[in-house]
């Protein structure tokens, strides 16, 4: 079942943010949607999850139209989906976290809760039973009971991705995970990556401003600039366009970050500057 | 061997034991509650302060539990109490005229379910449209909503509705509807209160039975709404609304139903408070004004947003505190200083915020915060 984007428009008063976009992401691939600042990557994000409505055009899940629903009928639709800036239910422990996610799963309702129906016990222990299940791949075992707002940064990011699997999506939206990563995390990330979508059989729409991840993992790129189309192909392809290189000019280089964005930064001690 | 025949049969109807007494305590408590406590008024209050609670952990579930921000909650209850006033007394004249326990069997749960069917359906029209959008919308609307119901109400005086209604009848259709409308509220008794379509007052059925029994009812359906996937849904779409709405948790969805189910629970709060045996025998709009809405609020926050026990604590406490104040001003000690226009019950205001904005300071979550009180720990959250 693959995603796809046909001819996808979205205007915000006189600004146009996404023209004419077509795509199709296809089933348990990994796809990369990349471009500069402004190019509209996180608006199709918000379109293709339902927070904006498309003007014009289509995104369609297989048979179903995602375009006029709402975010949380957008999940059910199976679309998973992470943020740059995690998102957890602070106060909510890290199992909770997971058994938020299965709300939509449950056979018993209001009804069965309220009156502690046999559904309703059947419904908690096989949810717990799969999250408990979902934090052993994720190794969060341990700190199932510990509030998710406590967990270090690396913990958390896991916790988001373990709690967009427990919906079972078929498509998983990953928004820039590498922010915030040291180019050492950011290696083993491709892994993860790959790993994520050959255990879960999930297809992965990557939006990532890392070069270097997106052009190890990615199998097939699509390229935007203010808004439009402007490359699509493998990531060779996509690295030796010339509109790609000249969109991308001063303020990163295709190939390689340059080496002076690695060096480390000058250290400050005591309060002075040397 | 009788040990384990003894553990089988607890095992298989010890669910059934704890409902058992409770109704057979209940039916003991409304034949001898006159004997017990002779005073009618102590055992108004009572009653009252059963209902006072359902009232904060009915609110509890909107401002506690989905972390909106109602202040109108007395319109809900104004709507069950004129509901059920008006049931009962229609029901009152055709079973016969006279109040009894087994007649109450009859008039009380229809009447209740009326109360509640229309304050939940009013609270589906007044929470759809507010709480689709964000912020304070629901304050102010449900602000507005509660003082609409009680002035249209306390205005509609007998003979107005007629006037207004011939005028209305001049336009067909839509007129004759507004007319039949004109004349009906008129008929509610207006600033006198309802008591009845003769006047000669609303019939009390409700006695400590129904008053103490719907209460517990409702308090521990509270409290299984939050210890289960949909109070874990609220909470965590308080934390944070967009990644709930990512892992398929529809925001209005839940709010809009919250609201309904604390709507429903302020209708049958005020259902029992209209009805309610030792109460008053006519339901007045005044006893719905914003004050109300405002004690409901103080007794959530005082009690603990959240928190269910904390709420049945919060609302004991400010109905007590209340006849207290009104108990200390009638004694005789300060009758010299009520005729120079001293008023205590002006000076609860005072005392109220005194002690919200202490607790603000001091204790920003309530007495309880969003814990509970518990026997045993049978039941942890999540």
């Amino acid at each position: 079942m693959s995603l796809q984007l046909q001819h996808v428009t979205k205007d915000f008063g006189g600004l146009r943010a996404v023209s004419d976009v077509t795509f199709e992401v296809p089933e348990r691939s990994i796809f990369g949607l990349i471009g500069p600042n402004g190019a509209g990557k996180t608006t199709v994000f918000n379109l293709i999850t339902g927070v904006y409505e498309p003007n014009a055009g289509t995104i369609r899940l297989g048979d179903v139209d995602l375009g006029r629903l709402r975010p949380a009928h957008v999940a059910r639709a199976g679309v998973a989906r992470t943020f740059q800036n995690i998102r957890l239910f602070g106060q909510l422990t890290v199992l909770e976290n997971l058994l938020v996610a299965c709300e939509l799963q449950k056979r018993s309702h209001l009804l069965g809760a309220l009156l502690r129906l046999p559904v309703h016990y059947a419904d908690e222990r096989s949810m717990t039973k799969r999250a408990l299940e979902l934090l052993d791949v994720f190794g969060l075992t341990h700190m199932a009971h510990t509030p998710s707002t406590s967990l270090p940064y690396g913990h958390q990011r896991r916790l988001e991705i373990a709690r967009a699997m427990m919906i079972a999506p078929k498509v998983l939206l990953l928004d820039e995970p590498a922010a915030g990563m040291n180019s050492l995390e950011a290696a083993g990330l491709s892994d993860q990556i790959r790993w994520l979508r050959d255990t879960f059989r999930v297809t992965v729409l990557l939006v990532e401003h890392n070069m270097q991840v997106v052009m190890d993992v990615c199998e097939e790129i699509h390229v935007l600039d203010h808004g439009e189309t402007i490359a699509q192909g493998s990531p060779d392809e996509v690295r030796d366009n010339a509109i790609v290189v000249a969109a991308y000019l001063g303020e990163e280089d295709v190939n390689s970050v340059p080496s002076s964005m690695l060096q480390p930064l000058p250290s400050i001690r005591g309060g002075q500057l040397r | 061997m009788t040990a384990e025949v003894t553990a089988g049969l607890s095992k298989r109807f010890g669910k059934f034991l704890v409902p058992l007494v409770g109704v057979v305590a209940l039916l003991g408590l409304d034949l001898l509650l006159d004997r017990v406590v002779p005073d009618s008024s102590l055992r108004q209050l009572l009653a009252m302060t059963a209902c006072n609670v359902l009232v904060a952990v009915s609110l509890n579930v909107i401002n506690g539990m989905a972390g909106q921000f109602s202040i109108g909650h007395a319109g809900f209850v104004g709507i069950g109490a004129y509901t059920s006033a008006i049931v009962a007394s229609h029901l009152h004249g055709a079973l016969g005229g006279e109040v009894s326990l087994v007649k109450s069997f009859v008039v009380v749960p229809l009447a209740l379910v009326a109360s509640a069917t229309f304050a939940g359906l009013f609270g589906f029209l007044v929470g759809l449209p507010s709480l689709r959008l964000k912020g304070d919308y629901l304050a102010i609307v449900t602000l507005g909503f509660a003082e609409i119901f009680r002035l249209v109400i306390s205005s509609a005086q007998i003979g107005t509705g007629e006037t207004a209604g011939a005028a209305w009848r001049a336009v067909r259709g839509l007129g004759s509807l507004l007319h039949a409308v004109s004349v009906s509220l008129s008929s509610l008794g207006g600033q006198m209160g309802y008591s009845g379509p003769a006047s000669d007052g609303v019939p009390l059925y409700a006695g400590p039975f129904w008053v103490f029994g719907v209460t517990a009812l409702l308090c521990v359906a509270a409290w299984r709404l939050k210890f289960s996937g949909w109070g874990r849904a609220l909470r965590a779409l308080r934390e944070d609304e967009i990644a709930a709405a990512a892992v398929g948790v529809d925001p209005t969805r839940y709010k809009v139903t919250s609201f309904v189910l604390a709507a429903v629970g302020a209708g049958v709060a005020g259902g029992l408070l209209g009805i309610m045996r030792d109460g008053a025998p006519s339901v007045q709009p005044d006893n719905f004004n914003f004050q109300a809405s405002f004690d409901a609020v103080t007794m959530v926050i005082l009690g603990g947003s959240g928190s269910v026990t904390g709420a049945m604590l919060g609302g004991a406490f400010v109905t007590l505190s209340i006849k207290a104040i009104e108990w200390v001003q009638s004694s005789p000690l300060l009758e010299g200083l009520r005729s120079e226009g001293f008023d205590l019950n002006a000076l609860r205001m005072i005392v109220y915020a005194a002690i919200l904005i202490a607790l603000m300071i001091l204790r920003p979550e309530g007495l309880l915060g969003e814990r509970e009180l518990r026997w045993g720990s049978k039941e942890q959250p999540g």
